[in-house]
This record gives structure tokens, sequence and C-alpha cells, in this order.
């Protein structure tokens, strides 16, 4: 084989359209204002849209407000859910006199069976009865329509449920493409104890074709994008404890990014980057999570390829929609109800309308006045979610032929596995980088 | 205290035209045995709406176009009124297609209302 062989592969391209600017807070001022502008936003949104809906499921109902509701009638409501749960921690809790029953242990999740729901709208709330609507599916913060009737006991017996549904979804024409890659990694957590850089270096090298022979620096010269989705670095907790750093800390408390910045620097030099904050991440914690500052990446951010994003992110690669966070909206809802796993929440989200229904509730949000900005109106092709505990995927089909390729991606220091989905037909694999030799 | 249901109605109504209105009714009946009672009681629902907002602008209360604004700021079907103010609220529920009466605008536009909603700086 020639050193030097005249043809040089070319990396394929494909052109990028990013649509951040929702959830970039720029001209918002915080003027003092409190959290039920956004929900009312939110309700009067979906409201719109279910009220729309319900024509089609039940034409033959009347529709009323909670205040509306006359007993014995059938009829359906909209509203915001509310679930009331007995285990979820209140900061009232530190000031009961009773201190002895406080748990020390706390829950990773926080359902208990006596939860129950309740359905909100501007006129009032009621108590949600029944066995169709099961509390532990549901979090506060979603907006359904409910069809049954009012009770003696002033609850709402429930007796059919509507959800949004998968929003309406823009065609793609993907039998006539090439095969194109889009690779996804999250949970670097570089700084970390437990983060190999040698992992890193393995997927940053497979990436720019700097591994492998010619026909695997084909493959390498397929890939078109690359998406960091959170926790990238990870700053050991004794240093921000508060104190004072000395000088020798300070210099601990920037290695990582100098770290990851010269990696990053590989990678711009060689294809199109984003790069999301996460919940480890020098970024605000409340969503939607601004981009990382440009400083932090002297070496990279000095590429044109380079790119600093929101979190949650949203971009068209060649017509196809992807859209995603780095975890913190998943994790919410595993930790306030239950499904069989987390590509169940990602498809719960999506049949919601909401990328983050528990926002701003038990999940930081910034207070919005004018619009819900996690609100998705039109269905991604794509739609991951970064920094779970492994990989999984799955096709979902939408009722009007939408098709949505779900996907969770593991976290990288833990497992070493980085995603990859062919633009061509939305299938996806595993990239395992690994060090232990079998013997 | 002997009350009769249109004084219970004029003591607790909720609309600022309340004491104007009832003063004129209190004129008309002054041998009225009721009318010391209602009378009185305006005066002391008067002042504690003064009292709520530290300065006595009780001819904010009473202005026209202040009532037709605290309507606006009561309607639930523009949203919650707290934490922002008027024009933004009036141009978020155009923007919701949810048509807010065009004179509101105009009004506050014209410069010689408050901007801010009936509560601000008193809740």
């Amino acid at each position: 084989m020639e050193v030097d062989s005249p043809e040089q592969l070319q990396r394929k391209q494909s052109t990028y359209l990013s649509f951040d600017e929702n959830f970039e807070i720029q001209k918002e001022v915080y003027r003092g204002q409190q959290y039920s502008q956004i929900y009312f936003a939110r309700l009067h949104c979906m409201r719109a849209l279910l009220y729309s809906l319900v024509p089609n499921w039940k034409s033959h109902l009347p529709v009323c407000t909670v205040l509306g509701l006359e007993e014995g009638k059938e009829c359906i409501i909209v509203g915001t859910l509310y679930k009331h749960m007995k285990l979820k921690p209140c900061i009232l809790d530190e000031y009961s006199k009773e201190r002895s029953v406080a748990p020390l242990v706390k829950p990773h999740n926080f359902i208990h069976q006596d939860d129950y729901l309740v359905l909100e709208d501007e006129s009032g709330r009621v108590k949600l009865g029944g066995t169709v609507l099961s509390p532990s599916v549901y979090v506060t913060g979603v907006v359904i329509a409910l069809h049954g009737k009012e009770t003696s006991a002033g609850a709402f017996f429930v007796e059919d449920v509507l959800e949004a549904g998968l929003p309406p979804q823009i065609e793609r024409q993907l039998k006539s493409r090439e095969d194109k890659y889009v690779v996804f990694v999250s949970g670097l957590s570089i700084g970390s104890s437990s983060s190999n850089p040698l992992l890193f270096q393995l997927l940053v090298d497979h990436i720019t074709g700097h591994l492998g022979d010619e026909e695997e620096q084909g493959l390498a010269a397929e890939i078109v994008h690359l998406v960091i989705a959170g926790n990238s670095v990870e700053i050991s907790r004794g240093l921000l404890n508060g104190q004072n750093l000395a000088s020798k800390d300070q210099s601990r408390l920037s290695e990582p990014f100098k770290e990851l910045d010269i990696q990053l620097t590989q990678i711009a030099a060689s294809l199109p980057l984003d790069i999301m904050p996460g919940s480890s991440d020098p970024a605000n914690f409340s969503l939607p999570q601004q981009p990382l500052n440009r400083c932090l990446f002297p070496g990279s951010a000095t590429y044109n390829t380079f790119r600093s994003c929101t979190n949650p992110h949203c971009f068209e690669l060649d017509n196809i929609r992807f859209l995603g966070t780095s975890g913190q909206n998943i994790d919410d809802l595993t930790k306030y109800s239950e499904a069989k796993d987390k590509l169940d929440f990602l498809e719960s989200t999506l049949r919601w309308r909401h990328l983050a229904p528990t926002t701003p509730n038990t999940l930081g949000c910034y207070p919005f006045t004018d619009r819900d900005p996690f609100l998705i109106d039109s269905c991604p092709d794509v739609y991951f979610v970064g920094n779970q505990e492994k990989y999984e995927t799955r096709l979902v089909k939408g009722s009007e032929g939408q098709s949505v390729r779900l996907i969770c991606i593991p976290r990288f220091c833990e497992t070493g596995v980085a995603v990859v989905v062919n633009m061509r037909n939305l299938e996806c694999h595993a990239l395992t980088f690994g060090m232990q030799f079998s013997s | 205290m002997a009350t009769t249901s249109r004084n219970i109605k004029v003591f607790y109504k909720q609309k600022k035209n309340t004491t104007t209105s009832t003063a004129k009714k209190s004129t008309k009946n002054p041998s009225h045995k009721d009318a010391a009672a209602t009378f009185g009681s305006d005066i002391t629902q008067a002042t504690a709406l003064a009292s709520h907002g530290g300065s006595v602008d009780l001819k904010d209360d009473f202005d026209e176009e202040e009532k037709v604004l605290a309507q606006f700021d009561m309607n639930m079907a523009y949203g919650p009124c707290l934490g922002i103010s008027r024009l933004p609220r009036w141009e978020r529920a155009q923007r919701m297609g949810l048509n807010p009466p065009e004179e509101i605008e105009s009004l506050l536009k014209g410069g010689k209302v408050r901007l801010e909603c009936l509560f601000e700086g008193r809740v």
C-alpha cells in the first residue's frame, strides 16, 4: 500500500440549520415575574391544540371549564395536571414540628400509592378519580383532555384520556440519500476520577480518520457531524465548596477545560461539532441552559466548525430534524413517575408534546412570560437524550405517519459507548471503545 | 346589625365605582336607618384600599380609564396580571389570538395611565 496515495479521502458534508433561537435567552429581562405566566402560556397553546383534536375523538360531548362542571353531566375538560405526591420533598418540611418522621435515606423515586392527580385551569381545579388515569404514569405540568363526569363527592370521574399525540412531521425524502453518519456522545466527564482519557482519544482518532486502514478511514469519512450531549467536564466537588482557592488549586479548576479544548480542537479541525451544556457543566442551572462560553475553548472556538449550543438543542442536517437534551428532563421524569424504560419516558414527552413537563415544578426553568419554549411544534426525525445508563433505541410511529428514532445516549466515561445514526435510513448503532484485551 | 341583602351586595361589591354610586343612594334616603351603616362601611372599604398602597391615590381608583384597565387586569382569559406590565400582557394576548380590545392598547400607549397592573407594589 502506498503511503502517499494520489486520492485523498474527502469527508462528506451536509447542510446545517440551527433552531436554537427558541431556547436562547437574549432579550428576556427578569422583572420579578412568577411561574404562573409560563403555565398560562403552556395551557393556552396546548388547550387550543386539544380543542382542535377533541371533535375527532368524541364529537358528541360538550367541552367545559372546570368551574362549569355539573354533577353527573358527561363532558370533556382540558387542563394542566397536578400530581399531589406524598413523598415529594417540600421546603416546609424543614419547619414542621415533628422531626422524627423525616426519613434519613432519600428515595430516588418519590412515587407513592397514595398519589393523586388534580386537573387545573384558570377557573379552578378538580380532583381526578377513576382507574383509567394512573397517577404513576403522569407528572405535574402535562396538559391533557379528559372525558368523564363530576361525582357527588366533587371529584371528576375519568372515563377516557386524550393526549396531544405526536406533533405533525414534515415528510423527508430519505430513500435517495447516501450513507451519512452523525455521532452522538455524552457524559465525557473529563476531570472526574473515573474518566479514562484514552477512550475519548480513541473516539477522536476514529472520527478524524487517524485510526485503521483505508476501509475504516472510508467509514470515518462518512461521519458528517458530532454532537456532544452534555456533561463534558466534571469539576471535583472539593473545589466548589465556596472557600477561596489556593493558586495551585486554581489550575486544577481549569485543567479539565484545557484537556477538553485540546480534544475538541482535533475534532473541530476535521468535522463540524456541536457541544451542549449538561448538569455538571459550567452553564446556568435552569433550563434552557445557555451555550457554554466560547472563552472556555480558546483553541477550538476559532474554528467555524465549532458550535456551542443550548440545552435543549434542535437542529437540521440535510433537512433531517434532530431534537434532544442532556438528560435533565428525563432524569426528572424518572424521579416523579414510572415507566418500563427510559425510552418510554422519551416517547411520553413526545406524546405530551412537551420536552420537560416537570418544569418549573421540580426542574428549574426560566420564568418566561410570553411563551413556553419547551413545547414541541414539529415532530423531529431523531429525538435523543444524553447521560443515560445504557444505550437504547426505538423507532416510534405516529398516527399520521410520523416516524421518530428515539435514542438514549449512555455516559461515555462509564460505558465507552457512542451512538451513530445513519441519516439515510435513521438506523442506529453503537460505537464501543474499550481497553480490555481478552486473554 | 340589621342589613338587607341590598346593603350586603353593596358592601361586598368589588367594582371601583361602588363608593360613588352608593354615596348617591345614601343622600337620596337620609332617613333610612341602613344608610348610615352603608355609608360607614364604604368609607372603611375606601381607606383599606388606600392603606395598601401607602399613598392615598383615590383619584386613580375612580378614574374611568383606570377602571377599564383594571377590568383588563382582572380578566383571567388573558392570563395572570402579576409580574408582567399591562402593555406586554396586551401584546401577548394579541399574539395568542385572544383579541383583546383595541382601546386598551390605545389607552396604554396614550401615556396618561398606569402601565403596571392593579396589584403592582401592593402584593
